[in-house]
């Protein structure tokens, strides 16, 4: 056990309230010099809040920071930032019309006179990509990069500015295992060279390959900080969470029946290119769920979208049942038996200004017995909506509420609820455990696998390898708008999936590829 | 919610007064005696029939236009053009009610007030179609078209709809439309009774019907609605027609209950103070006709403020900027409400984290 003057950071009795929330209670935590840190909680633990305290984001209620054994009053981001202290956000802070180079000077330029002196930035810059073996094209456009290349410019730029401690804000949320495996040896070499790393995460299995030692939060309480050789997953799974958790359900095959939805050479654009999806075809059967797989942004959002009529099928056909339903509108699509749960339920999925029960109507509100003619029947829906509070628990279990105030869990809940009571023949879900706690996810999950016996169809994406794998019965994976397999959840691995979703192909060629 | 909505009323009340102090700051300034000022203000808005008519009358078209103006933000539209609806509205009621047959009154007033909400609703439909189909901004089509209204009607009754009397004006319509004065000698009229009504039933339609439901859906998050299943694109042009419904009702009124005819430029911005007092109160509909009140009694009140106190009665208008400005600022009066706002700024970081 090293000394106790050697905290980088030390953290004690950290204190924060937001009108109606304690974010954090009691917050504890200590970084040493040349440690991987991790910061482990469910959503809404007070992990970010923590971090964004010592960054100097927030300004705690009680408590002390000390920074370098110095007690930190007064923090702000740029005080933090002169002390060696860096941060990468979840959201990217780049400009994408920048090039990289510009985007990691920015604020910082070398100058020489009033003009930037470019060279002195690049061999700066190259320094940090060479120690730490961090390949980044220094003169591309943020726009053109891949979300890992841009992942290391973010880290490139902290560094440039002198940081010593590294926040990585649930880093490797966007990256496919294989990228996650290069990232972690990324860390390692910035640890072996001295630097601290705070790494907030949830994947309990990243945090156990990666860390020197492990904080647990949960309810903005510190529970406990541990080494990493004293634990293991279910243990920390059980301090996150308070209680034992199962994730893994019990996979049934399902009575598979017919094909439920069949689609036929989907083609269609997205917002920026031209076929953008080219040429996907595939079924999904009654009582199964079909998981697609795929780094973010390699086309699943767009053919979601173009199956659920919210965006334009250019060639090819979507099936549901038989009934050919390409470019219905969203809501003959709904009326012709589709559900669809929304990959961003800010966006999409909840209207965040309105209450539960308005959300929970959304889609009925003309129908009887929720309107006679215009006149809506707030008794009705008032009804409908405590059926479906108690039904799918969502909480607090006042219909009332505005949305806006509710936890991820419970907002998604909501989305949930509305599309599994709509009773559709296809349920499309897309990310639907994204930005909700664990016992969310769990009771997700058990809600998919009784859609799934009920004999409907499920279609899945999520950015999840994991819960693709949990729950699917089949897996098709997506690279850049094309399928580039499909496999069989018995054959399915990390690694065999995790090469497709880089539009590589495992070498053994037994695998079952279409 | 209702917490919200009481710090609405207090935060408007002080920004009231708070606008009152700079004004009187503003004449003292000027040499005047703001008290005085006030007090005149004050008696020239409320005391006396006439005074206290005036103020109604100028009530009812700022109050059309301003809830007019609310249910295009309900949709999220600014109808900046709402002046130009109410000109178009007042002048097909000009002529309905002179060129058309003579027929029982209340028909003939039905018509008059339907064929304006026809033409203002079809004027406000422009702006909105442009709009949602190639996404033009709105509030440029608005100001633009307002003119190509005023400039329109201008034509009209100096040329082919002229009374040939040597004035701007259209002749006048039957004697026996006009809506009955209710306030002698001053020039309210049972058009404020129609106001109140329309109002109320276009609070309900928001607030009650599917209709209103829909329009709310899409003013606060159109990516939603056509999840759901509603056509944003139908319902913003819905919801900008309805706006310039009002404004065509808001002229009918001024046209068979005050002047009898349609005349060249008469609003003089009316719309313009219903959007404001609609902006003022935040677009909330049932404030609407509080604030409408008050900007209808500081206008009505200015004149004798000017007549008795030797105040220049544009120093109402600067009122009313610096009460724009004040309301603007929403965090003004609320440090409370400030540390909410950090709060919605936590979660929504916290919700990113997720991801």
């Amino acid at each position: 056990m090293a000394a106790k003057d050697d905290f980088i950071v030390e953290m004690s009795d950290i204190d924060k309230s937001f009108p109606a929330v304690h974010a954090v209670d009691g917050g504890q935590f200590t970084l040493r010099k040349g440690e991987i840190h991790s910061l482990i909680g469910e959503n809404g633990a007070g992990k970010s809040t923590m971090m964004k305290m010592l960054y100097g984001l927030y300004r705690p209620d009680g408590g002390v920071i000390k920074i370098n054994g110095k007690v930190m009053e007064n923090l702000t981001p740029s005080i933090s930032i002169s002390e060696g202290i860096g941060m990468v956000h979840q959201e990217f802070m780049l400009v994408n019309d920048l090039t990289v180079l510009e985007n990691v000077i920015l604020g910082f330029e070398p100058k020489k006179g009033v003009k930037i002196d470019f060279e002195e930035s690049r061999s700066k810059i190259n320094h940090y990509v060479e120690t730490y073996h961090m390949d980044i094209q220094p003169d591309k456009r943020i726009d053109q990069i891949s979300v890992g290349e841009a992942q290391r410019v973010e880290i490139i730029k902290t560094l440039y500015r002198g940081a010593n401690v590294l926040i990585l804000d649930e880093p490797t949320a966007v990256l496919t295992p294989q990228e996650c495996t290069k990232f972690f040896e990324i860390l390692q070499e910035l640890r072996n060279d001295g630097k601290s790393i705070v790494f907030i995460s949830h994947k309990l299995n990243e945090v156990m390959d990666i860390s020197d030692r492990i904080t647990v939060m949960r309810n903005g309480k510190y529970i406990a900080t541990v080494n990493k050789e004293d634990t293991n997953t279910t243990q920390l799974a059980k301090m996150m969470v308070g209680r034992e958790v199962f994730l893994s359900i019990e996979k049934e095959k399902g009575n598979i029946g017919a094909p439920i939805l069949e689609l036929k050479d989907i083609w269609t654009s997205g917002e920026k290119e031209l076929s953008k999806i080219r040429g996907v075809s595939f079924d999904v059967c009654a009582g199964e769920i079909v998981g697609i797989a795929g780094v973010d942004g390699n086309g699943q959002s767009e053919l979601i979208e173009a199956i659920a009529g919210l965006r334009k099928v250019e060639k090819g056909q979507v099936i549901l049942d038989g009934q050919d339903i390409t470019n219905y509108t969203p809501l003959q699509a709904r009326q012709a038996g589709l559900t669809h749960i929304p990959e961003d339920r800010n966006l999409r999925g909840l209207n965040r200004a309105l209450s539960i029960e308005e959300n929970l109507v959304a889609w009925r509100f003309e129908e009887k017995p929720y309107a006679k003619g215009i006149n809506r029947n707030k008794k009705e829906i008032r009804k409908f909506a405590e059926r479906l509070i108690e039904k799918f628990d969502i909480r607090p279990a006042d219909p009332t509420v505005i949305t806006q105030s509710l936890s991820g869990g419970n907002a998604q809940k909501i989305v949930v609820a509305r599309e599994v009571d709509a009773d559709g023949k296809l349920l499309i879900a897309s990310q639907p455990s994204r930005g909700v706690d664990i016992g969310a996810i769990e009771s997700i999950r058990k809600i998919l696998n009784t859609v799934k016996k009920e004999g409907k169809g499920i279609l899945l994406v999520s950015a999840d390898l994991e819960e693709v794998l949990a729950l699917s019965d089949r897996i098709v994976v997506m690279y850049e708008g094309k399928i580039m397999g499909i496999v069989d959840s018995e054959d399915a691995t990390t690694d065999n999936v995790g090469l497709l979703m880089l539009g590589e192909r495992p070498d053994d060629e037994e695998k079952e590829v279409s | 919610m209702t917490e919200k909505k009481n710090n609405r009323y207090v935060t408007l009340l002080l920004t009231l007064l708070l606008s009152m102090v700079v004004g009187a700051i503003f004449m003292f300034a000027l040499g005047f005696k703001p008290f005085e000022a006030y007090v005149q203000l004050f008696k020239g808005a409320f005391l006396g029939k006439v005074n206290l008519g005036t103020t109604l009358q100028k009530f009812v078209p700022v109050l059309l236009t301003g809830v007019g103006f609310a249910v295009a933000s309900k949709v999220g539209c600014f109808n900046a053009g709402i002046e130009g609806e109410l000109y178009l509205g007042a002048i097909t009621a000009a002529w309905a009610g002179h060129y058309l047959p003579k027929m029982p009154a209340p028909i003939h007033i039905l018509i008059c007030l339907v064929l304006a909400m026809i033409v203002g609703a079809l004027w406000a439909a422009i702006p909105a179609i442009l709009k949602v189909k190639w996404d033009v901004n709105e509030i440029c089509v608005c100001i633009l078209s307002t003119y190509i209204a005023k400039y329109f009607t201008s034509w009209l009754c100096n040329g082919p709809l002229s009374a040939k009397t040597g004035m701007p004006q259209t002749p006048a319509v039957h004697e026996n439309i006009m809506l009955t004065q209710i306030m002698k000698p001053s020039q309210a009229n049972t058009g404020l009774f129609l106001a109140v009504i329309i109002v109320v039933a276009v609070i309900w339609l928001l607030y009650r019907s599917t209709l209103g439901y829909k329009f709310l859906t899409v003013g606060l998050n159109s990516s939603h609605a056509d999840y759901m299943g509603i056509n944003s694109k139908k319902v913003v042009i819905q919801g900008m027609m309805l706006s310039g419904a009002l404004g065509g009702i808001a002229g009918t009124i001024e046209v068979l209950g005050v002047y009898g005819y349609f005349l060249d430029n008469f609003s003089l911005n009316i719309a313009n103070d219903g959007m404001l007092s609609s902006m003022i109160v935040w677009n909330d509909i049932r404030l609407v006709p509080l604030m409408s009140f008050f900007v209808a009694a500081l206008k009505s009140g200015a004149l004798s403020m000017e007549r008795f106190a030797g105040v220049p009665r544009s120093i109402v208008d600067t009122i009313t900027a610096i009460f724009i400005i004040f309301a603007t600022m929403e965090t003004l009066f609320n440090l409370k409400k400030k540390k909410k706002k950090e709060k919605v700024t936590t979660v929504s970081s916290e919700e990113g984290g997720k991801k």
